[in-house]
C-alpha cells in the first residue's frame, strides 16, 4: 500500500471524525471485542502491544467495537469463556499445559471458541511451534490440523487477500483446526503479531521483511480478516457475496 | 349286440378313447419297428414283380398295424349330455351423468329404452343363456329390467373397469356368455382415465377386458353432437405446496358445441381474484389446458376456486366452476438477520441458525460505516452494497422471519421501508429486536412503524438515557414461566432454577411499558417502568404475525459462558430455537390441535375431525374434556366474500389416553366445512379449527361429453356389437354355452373282439398263400 496525499488526508479526516463523533457504547464494556492473550509458564506475551495496537486498526477500519485493553487468561480458568477469541503467542519452547488447561481448551474450542496461534520465531516449526503441535495433539487429533486453502472465507472476510504474510514469510499459508465448517484454530508461522507490535510512542517495533511497510499493510489486513472471521464465521461465502467477490478477484486477475 | 346298439342310440356324444398305457417313447419305438419290418419287407422281396410284391408289403403292414392297435385298447367313451345355459350381464349406466338431457330426453331414459328394446326373454332365461340385470357407477348393484324404471342415476362414478372386476368375481364359477353396456360412455374410472379421446384402448384395459373371454356388446345412449358444454374436467396440481415457493396448477378444460370464441378463466382464493387465464376456442378442438402461478403467502389451508363463464344451452352448469383446497406447508424457515456491527451476539446467532438444518438464513451484517476509515480501494474489499430495496421490498415477503440485531436504519436511507416491515408483519410475518447500541430507542426507531409494531413502547432518542450498563439476570414473569419461549424446563422449579444459573447479562437497552396486548415473559430485576418492573423478553401477536422484543445484546453468553460454571449450550438453543418457531407461528407448538385428514367430502359423507390435545410439556393430555363445534359456509358465500357462516353442530368429546379424541360428524350440503375445538387446560383455554371442503360427486360431472367412440373399442376388443341405436337381444354377439352336464355314460373297448383277431388271422393267412404260390417259401 503506498500512502499518498490523498488516502493521507483521507485517512486523516476519518480519524478526526471517528474523534468528533459521539462515543458508540456496546450495551456494557464487556461485550466489545476483546482478543486475550493465553498465559501459560514461558514467554506468553512476545509482542506486548500488538494485539492493542490490532484491535485499534479493527475500531478505524470496520464497524467493529473493540476493547483495546490487554488482557490475558489461564487456559486452566473459567474465565477463558469470557473471550469466544484468544491468542497463543510465542517465541520459544515451553513446557506442555497442564491437563486443566487442555479440557479446558477442548471445550472452548468445541463450544464455539476461536483460537489464533502465532509464532514470533521467524522460521518454521521452530522450538515454539512443536510446543504448540504437542499441545494441540493432546486437544485435537494431530492429523486435524491442515493448511488452510487460499479459498477460504479466511481471504476474503474483508479484505480480499492472497497470502497470510506477518512480520516474516516463512510459510505461504495459515494452518488449521476445523470443527464442522468452521475453523476453531488458526496457526500462523509468520510472527502476525510481529508485525502489528509498535512501542509506546506509535512507531513500529519491527521491520517487515522482504516486503517492507506494504507486507506490514497486508499483515494488519490479515489480522483484522482473522477478527472479521472469528466474529462472523462464513458469512462471506453465503451465496449473496459470490458474485461480487468473484467479480473484483477477476479485475485483479486481469 | 342288439341290445348293446340299442344302448347305443341313447347316447348324443362319443369320444373315441385309448387304454392301453405306454409310454411315449414305447410307441415311437412300436413305430420304428413297423418301419423297419416294412423296410426289409420291400428289400427281401425286390426281386418280385412289382404288384405281387406291394401286395405282399401291404398285408404285411395291415397286419404290424392290427396287432400295434391291439396293443393300444381303443375303445369309445359314450356319453348322454346336455347343455348348461351360461350367464349373460346387462349393465346399465347409473351414473350421475346418466340425468342429463339430449334433445328433451335424459340418457337414463334412453338406456332404459335400450334395455326395452333387447327384448329380453321370458323369466330372463333361453335356450342357452340366462340374464342379468345390473345398474353401475362406482360399483355394481343388481337389479330386474322392471326396477330400472324407478332407478336413480346418482351414482357418484362411473368406472366400467371396477364394474367388471367385481362380475368377473361374481361369475368365477360360471360360464360368461357376454355383456351388455348401456351408457354414455363417459367413464370416470381408470379405464377413462388411461384412455383419452382419440386414443387406442391401453394395454392393462385390453388385457382385463379380455379376461373375460366374453364379448362385451355396447348400446350407446348418447352422442357428443348437438351438445353445448364448457367443463373444467380436472386440475393437475399437487397435494401439497411450500409456503413463498411458486406453484403451478394446470386446469384442463373441454368446450364443445361453442363456437370460436376467447373466454378468461379466474383463479380465485379464498374468494378473492388472483389471476386470470384467456382460452381462445377453435372449431376443431375440444381440450384446452391453462396453467396458473402464483406464490402461497402462509402455511395453512387455502381455498380455491377456478370458474368458467357460462354459455347459453350448456348441458350441465355446475362443471363449469371447481373448488380444491390447497395445503401449504413449509419447506424451509427463511429467516432473514440484519445486524447493525459484527458482534459476539450475532456471531452466535448465526452459527445457531446456519446449523439449523430447517432454517435457510440470509444475513446482511454493516461490516463498515461512513465513519471509519476507508484507505483500500473497493476491489481489496469483499464488501457489497447493501440491498436494501430488494430485501425490504421485492424480497421481503419471501421471509419467514426478520431479525433486527443491533440494527440502526437511519444511515442506510431505509425509513420508506419500515411501514413495509409493519405490513409484514400484520400479514403474518415474524419480527425480532434485538438489543444492542444501535438498537430500540438508539436505533431512531421511536415513533415509526417499526415501534408501532414492537410489543414495548420507547423513549425519544432525544432521552439522556438510552441503555443501562449494569450486570443483570432477567427474572421471568408467571407468563414466562409457562410460555414455549422462555420455558427451558418443563418443570417450573427447574426452569426458575436454570434462569437463575444463567450467565449476566452485560447491559440492556431502555424502553417504556410492555403494550396492553403484549405478554412479558421476563423482566429487569431493578429497573422499573412505572410501577412496573422494565420488559426485556416481550412478545405480542401484531395483525396475523407474531414479534419479540429482547432488549439485551449478550443472550450469547448463556451458550458460551454458561460452560464455564459448568451449564451447557442448551439452554442458548433451546431459547432461540423456541423463540423462532413461536414467531413463526410453529404448528408443533400448539398443545391443542384439531385435524381434518381428509381434504374433500361429497355430501352424504361422515366427516371426521381429530383432536389432540398436550400438556405444557407436550405429552399427551388425556381426559380432556372439550367441544367441537362444526360450521358451515356455502361457496356462494365465500366467493361474495360475505361473512355468512352457520353453526351447524356443537359436540362435546374427552380426550384418550394418547391425548386424541376423534369425532364424526354428517355432511349434509356442498361448501366448507369448519371444525373448531376448544378445552379449557392448565395452559389456560386452547382452540385450533381446520375445515375441509364438500363437493359434489367430485368427477363424475368434471367430463360429461358422451364416450360413443370408447364403447366401440372395448366392444371392438372383445368381438362383442356396438350399437348406437336400440338393439334386440338376438343381434347380440354372445358366447355358446361350454360347460355341459353328462347324464349317462358308458365306455366300449373296442379292442376286445374276435372280429379283430380274426381279421388279423385273414390277413396273415392270405399273406402267406400268396407268398408261397408266387414262389417265395
Amino acid at each position: 500500500m503506498h500512502w499518498t496525499r490523498r488516502s493521507f488526508l483521507q485517512a486523516l479526516s476519518a480519524a478526526a471524525a471517528l474523534l468528533l463523533s459521539r462515543r458508540a457504547y456496546a450495551i456494557g464494556e464487556h461485550d466489545r471485542v476483546a482478543i486475550p492473550l493465553l498465559r501459560y509458564a514461558g514467554n506468553w506475551n512476545p509482542r506486548p502491544n500488538a494485539l492493542r495496537r490490532l484491535l485499534q486498526s479493527v475500531e478505524q477500519r470496520t464497524s467493529i467495537l473493540v476493547e483495546t485493553a490487554s488482557k490475558a487468561l489461564d487456559p486452566a480458568s473459567p474465565d477463558l469463556f469470557s473471550a469466544p477469541f484468544v491468542v497463543l503467542a510465542g517465541d520459544r519452547a515451553f513446557e506442555p499445559l497442564p491437563d486443566a488447561a487442555i479440557l479446558n481448551l477442548r471445550q472452548y474450542l468445541q463450544a464455539g471458541g476461536f483460537l489464533l496461534v502465532d509464532s514470533a520465531e521467524g522460521v518454521q516449526d521452530g522450538p515454539f511451534m512443536q510446543s504448540v503441535r504437542r499441545d494441540l495433539a493432546r486437544i485435537y487429533d494431530a492429523s486435524r490440523v491442515v493448511v488452510v486453502p487460499r479459498d477460504h472465507v479466511l481471504y476474503k472476510s474483508f479484505f480480499l487477500l492472497d497470502k497470510p504474510v506477518g512480520r516474516v514469510v516463512v510459510s505461504d499459508n495459515v494452518e488449521g483446526v476445523f470443527d464442522d465448517d468452521r475453523l476453531a484454530v488458526v496457526i500462523s508461522h509468520n510472527d502476525l503479531l510481529g508485525a502489528w507490535e509498535r512501542d509506546n510512542f506509535g512507531s513500529w517495533t519491527f521491520d517487515c521483511t522482504p516486503g517492507g511497510e506494504t507486507q506490514r499493510e497486508h499483515a494488519t489486513r490479515v489480522g483484522i480478516n482473522l477478527v472479521m472471521y472469528a466474529l462472523c464465521i462464513n458469512y462471506k461465502a453465503d451465496q449473496v457475496h459470490i458474485p461480487f467477490i468473484l467479480r473484483r478477484r477477476q479485475w485483479k486477475v486481469d | 349286440m342288439e341290445g348293446r346298439l340299442n344302448d347305443v342310440s341313447e347316447y348324443n356324444a362319443s369320444d373315441l378313447l385309448w387304454l392301453g398305457d405306454w409310454s411315449t417313447a414305447w410307441l415311437v419305438a412300436l413305430v420304428v419297428l413297423g418301419v423297419i419290418v416294412i423296410a426289409v419287407s420291400i428289400y427281401d422281396l425286390a426281386p418280385m414283380k412289382p404288384a405281387r410284391r406291394w401286395t405282399l408289403v401291404s398285408l404285411r403292414a395291415a397286419v404290424y398295424a392290427l396287432a400295434v392297435l391291439l396293443l393300444l385298447e381303443p375303445a369309445i367313451d359314450l356319453k348322454n349330455v346336455t347343455k348348461v345355459k351360461n350367464r349373460v350381464a346387462v349393465l346399465v349406466d347409473a351414473s350421475g351423468s346418466m340425468a342429463l338431457e339430449h334433445e328433451g330426453r335424459a340418457r337414463i331414459d334412453r338406456a332404459r329404452d335400450a334395455v326395452e328394446a333387447l327384448d329380453l326373454p321370458a323369466e330372463l332365461e333361453d335356450d342357452n343363456h340366462i340374464w342379468d340385470v345390473f345398474t353401475f357407477g362406482g360399483d355394481l348393484t343388481d337389479t330386474t329390467a322392471n326396477a330400472l324404471s324407478s332407478v336413480r342415476p346418482t351414482e357418484r362414478a362411473t368406472d366400467l373397469g371396477a364394474a367388471i372386476a367385481t362380475l368377473a368375481r361374481r361369475y368365477e364359477r360360471a360360464d360368461i356368455g357376454g355383456l351388455v353396456v348401456i351408457s354414455d360412455g363417459t367413464d370416470t374410472g381408470e379405464i377413462g382415465e388411461r384412455t383419452r379421446r382419440d386414443e387406442e384402448l391401453d394395454a392393462v384395459t385390453l388385457e382385463a377386458v379380455k379376461s373375460l373371454q366374453a364379448p362385451i356388446n355396447t348400446v350407446a345412449v348418447a352422442t357428443p353432437d348437438a351438445l353445448t358444454d364448457v367443463a373444467i374436467t380436472r386440475v393437475v396440481r399437487d397435494d401439497f405446496a411450500f409456503v413463498h415457493n411458486k406453484v403451478s396448477v394446470e386446469v384442463r378444460l373441454q368446450v364443445v358445441g361453442v363456437e370460436p370464441t376467447s373466454f378468461p378463466v379466474k383463479l380465485i382464493r379464498d374468494g378473492e381474484l388472483l389471476q386470470t387465464r384467456d382460452v381462445t376456442v377453435t372449431a376443431d378442438e375440444t381440450a384446452y389446458t391453462v396453467t396458473f402461478e402464483y406464490v402461497p403467502k402462509s402455511i395453512g389451508k387455502e381455498i380455491y376456486t377456478v370458474e368458467a363463464p357460462e354459455f347459453p344451452g350448456e348441458v350441465l352448469l355446475a362443471n363449469n366452476r371447481t373448488h380444491f383446497l390447497q395445503k401449504i406447508i413449509r419447506d424451509k424457515i427463511r429467516a432473514l438477520q440484519v445486524v447493525g456491527r459484527p458482534s459476539w451476539d450475532e456471531r452466535f446467532l448465526r452459527q445457531l441458525l446456519k446449523r439449523n438444518p430447517n432454517v435457510d438464513l440470509i444475513s446482511f451484517f454493516i461490516l463498515r460505516t461512513d465513519q471509519n476509515v476507508h484507505i483500500a480501494s473497493q476491489s481489496e474489499l469483499s464488501l457489497i452494497p447493501f440491498p436494501t430495496d430488494e430485501l425490504f421490498n421485492s424480497e421481503l415477503p419471501s421471509f419467514d422471519l426478520v431479525i433486527f440485531q443491533n440494527f440502526n436504519f437511519g444511515p442506510y436511507n431505509m425509513r420508506q421501508y419500515l411501514p413495509r416491515i409493519s405490513s409484514f408483519v400484520k400479514e403474518g410475518g415474524g419480527f425480532v429486536m434485538i438489543g444492542g447500541d444501535l438498537s430500540f430507542a438508539s436505533g431512531g426507531y421511536a415513533d415509526t412503524p417499526v415501534e408501532e409494531i414492537l410489543p414495548v413502547g420507547l423513549p425519544p432518542r432525544t432521552s439522556p438515557n438510552l441503555v443501562d450498563e449494569a450486570l443483570f439476570r432477567p427474572q421471568l414473569t408467571d407468563a414466562g414461566q409457562r410460555h414455549p419461549i422462555t420455558q427451558l424446563a418443563f418443570d417450573p422449579a427447574s426452569n426458575a432454577r436454570i434462569w437463575a444459573s444463567l450467565p449476566e447479562q452485560r447491559g440492556t437497552n431502555l424502553v417504556l411499558a410492555a403494550k396492553p396486548d403484549a405478554t412479558v415473559l421476563a423482566t429487569h430485576p431493578r429497573i422499573k417502568v412505572g410501577d412496573a418492573m422494565m420488559p426485556v423478553v416481550t412478545v405480542s401477536e401484531v395483525g396475523e404475525g407474531r414479534v419479540m422484543a429482547l432488549t439485551t445484546d449478550s443472550t450469547w453468553r448463556w451458550g458460551f459462558e454458561h460452560l464455564a460454571t459448568g451449564g451447557t449450550p442448551r439452554e442458548y438453543q433451546v431459547f432461540w430455537n423456541s423463540a423462532i418457531r413461536w414467531l413463526i407461528k410453529d404448528p408443533d407448538l400448539k398443545l391443542l390441535k384439531a385435524e381434518i385428514p381428509a381434504d374433500e367430502y361429497t355430501p352424504g359423507d361422515t366427516m371426521t375431525a381429530r383432536v389432540r390435545i398436550q400438556q405444557a410439556d407436550y405429552t399427551p393430555a388425556p381426559n380432556v374434556e372439550g367441544k367441537l363445534a362444526v360450521s358451515y359456509r356455502s361457496f356462494e358465500a365465500m366467493l361474495e366474500r360475505s361473512p355468512e357462516t352457520k353453526l351447524v353442530r356443537e359436540v362435546d368429546f374427552v380426550t384418550d389416553a394418547d391425548g386424541e379424541a376423534i369425532v364424526e360428524f354428517p355432511v349434509d350440503q356442498v361448501g366448507i366445512w369448519t371444525a373448531t375445538a376448544r378445552a379449557q387446560t392448565s395452559a389456560g383455554e386452547l382452540r385450533d379449527a381446520d375445515l375441509a371442503l364438500a363437493v359434489s360427486a367430485a368427477n363424475e360431472l368434471r367430463d360429461v361429453l358422451p364416450r360413443p367412440a370408447l364403447l366401440a373399442q372395448l366392444s371392438a376388443a372383445t368381438a362383442g356389437v356396438h350399437s348406437e341405436s336400440a338393439v334386440a337381444h338376438r343381434a347380440l354377439n354372445l358366447n355358446a354355452p361350454r360347460t355341459v352336464k353328462v347324464n349317462k355314460r358308458e365306455v366300449i373297448q373296442l379292442w376286445d373282439s374276435s372280429i379283430v383277431f380274426v381279421a388279423v388271422l385273414l390277413l396273415l393267412g392270405t399273406e402267406w398263400t400268396l407268398r408261397r404260390r408266387w414262389g417265395r417259401l
